[in-house]
């Protein structure tokens, strides 16, 4: 195809998908980004763009504090995740290809249900008189129901880390369904034990997987405000939370904005840098 | 040629132990024989090829040599030791697998050294040795390379390097030369022919094409519908066919039948075909039923001195394509049609058509075939 200079050279459908993006993901985001230079006096918006909301949100220790809590937050459950995810991919894909589609569509399915009924779900799991304290009780590991299992920073890595765990397995599962067999019996027959094959090309091939992974987890965990919300009283208090507050209690949109420009920020370099990883030299 | 079990390739053995030795080796999935019990052996230092069409079961027999395909039936015995129940990784030789399967995350040089490093080997001996085999298969600038970035005969050598590394007694090749395109895969035919005459390592190859397996083969096994059909040097295979399949597979015949065995004297069978009494060399096969002479249109020429057999017939058509001149003829009474292909001679007169024409072949170049046509 000969690619004309200008517009000239798009066809009329390249031009309506390009004005879609525009319209509709990047004019909204620039007007969110608009937002977070308007101050706010008397509760209403001036329209005269400073930079105080983010000299603001920056110099706020209190922020600050809430934001590395996040962070760390969003690590720890895409760290615990990894090795679990790892784990519960690598187990379906050494089942017979029968019950790896099963379970497979078993780890699809909550990606389906309302996120919020997902959250209520895991309330009822970590409950006073919930599954967990249930199972704890029956096996006699406590004589009471746990009250510290709910409203916490704890329950809400929990949470999270339930929540979000499809967002792993799913690509470990693709990277690892993307292994030729052949490859893996090359390794076998040049006399690799199962460790070795394991650790010298199974592992290699699906790390890229796990590393887009990990970051789909740390994005959506660090961004969450609503598993906090729901399950992490006042200890579980996250920068999701802190934005979340700006819009809906304190209606000071300018902050918020310049709050979630910050998030958004986070977002990108996690991108870039899975971008990065996972894609090795050897890829063609 | 006479021995009763010929088909297990004994009588090539000549009292020399076989590296592989297979024995009733059958493998059966579900109701059906991939594999019908047979007897295979493979000699230290051959090249032998497995030759057959697709479904024949030869990639099942590569498959179930190497360890990828557990046999339902019988054994394997590699220099004496039954290896049918040692697990892939233990199998005292290596394979070059038909996609190559090459590592893609590891360079040319890593996947060469892989069979090293996985038995501990440390680097610096690691690295002269892998130096060594890149040097062999002609790829010592390409080491830093990923798979991804290699031309497929590059790939093909990479494969072979790394099944050389651990200098394994014998190595298995599955197809290795089917990804390629027609120039490359007569480069590397030859290519494989010299590797394996030079580091003397047994090699067993699988493939589908008859004229690769008569370049680079010293014994052909035929296989079809999951048994060996027959075995030989591409010779034997290409002259003296012992059924219509392996004649069909190495070219045409012409295909003199019926055939009635009139008398067998040991060396020689003379047989009664509707062209008259012909001359087979060898003895009577035991299959005395629907069996027909197969005779190479090269091996018919006008009559010489040297020919035990003579047709007299009726020239058809006549055309000269270069190199070759293809004649056609009929012969009167049995009203068939052969073929005969000749060098061109550019002094000879080319026969009339219509005109008599007496030719003839050796009895060493025909043979009596079994089967039905394929």
């Amino acid at each position: 195809m000969i690619r004309k200079e200008g517009l000239s050279g798009y066809a009329p459908g390249a031009l309506a998908l390009w004005a879609i993006c525009i319209l509709f993901i990047l004019v909204p985001l620039a007007s969110f980004l608009a937002y977070g230079f308007l101050p706010v006096v008397d509760n209403s918006i001036v329209y005269e763009p400073t930079l105080d909301n983010f000299i603001g949100l920056l110099s706020n220790p209190s922020y600050r504090t809430t934001f590395l809590r996040t962070m760390l937050l969003a690590f720890e459950v895409s760290a615990f995740n990894f090795v679990l995810g790892y784990a519960t991919a690598y187990f379906i894909w050494r089942r017979p290809p029968a019950w790896r589609n099963v379970l497979v569509i078993a780890l699809a399915i909550p990606l389906l249900m309302s996120y919020i009924i997902k959250i209520y779900a895991m309330r009822g799991v970590l409950g006073t008189n919930g599954l967990l304290n249930g199972l704890l009780l029956a096996l006699g590991i406590t004589d009471e129901p746990v009250s510290a299992l709910l409203f916490n920073l704890t329950a809400v890595r929990i949470t999270l880390a339930v929540v979000l765990l499809p967002f792993m397995v799913l690509p470990i599962c693709v990277a690892l369904e993307r292994i030729s067999p052949a490859v893996l019996q090359a390794a076998a027959d040049l006399g690799a034990t199962e460790v070795q094959t394991f650790r010298w090309v199974i592992l290699p091939l699906s790390l890229p997987g796990a590393i887009v992974g990990a970051m789909f987890t740390f994005v959506l965990a660090s961004g969450d405000f609503l598993a906090p919300e729901l399950v992490g009283g006042i200890e579980g208090f996250t920068y999701g939370r802190l934005v979340f507050s700006q819009f809906g209690l304190a209606f000071n949109w300018p902050l918020g904005a310049a709050l979630s420009v910050l998030l958004m920020v986070v977002a990108l370099v996690a991108i870039s840098v899975a971008r990065r990883l996972s894609n090795p030299r050897w890829q063609p | 040629m006479d021995a009763p079990d010929a088909d297990s390739g004994h009588e090539v053995a000549g009292g020399k132990a076989p590296l592989l030795r297979i024995r009733g080796l059958g493998v059966r999935f579900q109701d059906f024989d991939a594999i019908r019990p047979l007897d295979l052996d493979v000699l230290n230092g051959e090249f032998l090829t497995i030759l057959g069409p697709s479904g024949s079961g030869k990639t099942t027999l590569l498959r179930t040599i190497a360890g990828f395909q557990p046999p339902t039936a019988g054994g394997i015995e590699f220099d004496g030791r039954d290896i049918a129940d040692l697990p892939i990784n233990r199998r005292p030789f290596n394979t070059v697998f038909q996609d190559y399967a090459l590592f893609p995350h590891m360079t040319v040089r890593q996947n060469v050294a892989f069979g090293l490093r996985v038995r501990g080997i440390d680097r610096a001996a690691r690295e002269a040795r892998v130096g060594d085999a890149l040097a062999i298969v002609e790829l010592e600038d390409l080491g830093d390379r990923y798979p991804a970035q290699l031309s497929g005969g590059q790939q093909q050598r990479t494969a072979l390097a790394r099944a050389m590394i651990c200098e394994p007694r014998l190595i298995l090749l599955d197809e290795p030369l089917a990804a390629l395109d027609a120039t490359l895969r007569r480069q590397m035919q030859r290519f494989l022919k010299s590797v394996q005459r030079q580091s003397g390592i047994t090699f067993v190859f699988v493939t589908h094409d008859q004229s690769e397996a008569i370049t680079v083969s010293d014994r052909i096994c035929v296989m079809r519908s999951g048994g060996i059909e027959q075995i030989g040097t591409p010779r034997d295979l290409y002259y003296r066919p012992r059924s219509r399949f392996v004649a069909a597979f190495f070219g045409a015949s012409n295909i003199l039948e019926p055939c009635r065995v009139e008398s067998a004297a040991g060396t020689a069978t003379t047989v009664a075909t509707p062209m008259g009494t012909m001359l087979v060399q060898g003895p009577a096969p035991r299959v005395r039923e629907g069996l027909a002479l197969a005779v190479r249109p090269e091996a018919l020429g006008p009559l010489a001195a040297d020919h035990s057999n003579r047709i007299e017939c009726e020239v058809v058509s006549v055309s000269f394509v270069g190199s070759e001149t293809i004649t056609e003829l009929r012969h009167p009474q049995a009203g068939q049609v052969l073929t005969m292909k000749a060098r061109s001679d550019p002094s000879a007169r080319l026969p009339a058509i219509g005109s008599r024409l007496e030719v003839g072949f050796d009895a060493a170049a025909c043979a009596l075939v079994t089967g039905a046509e394929t």
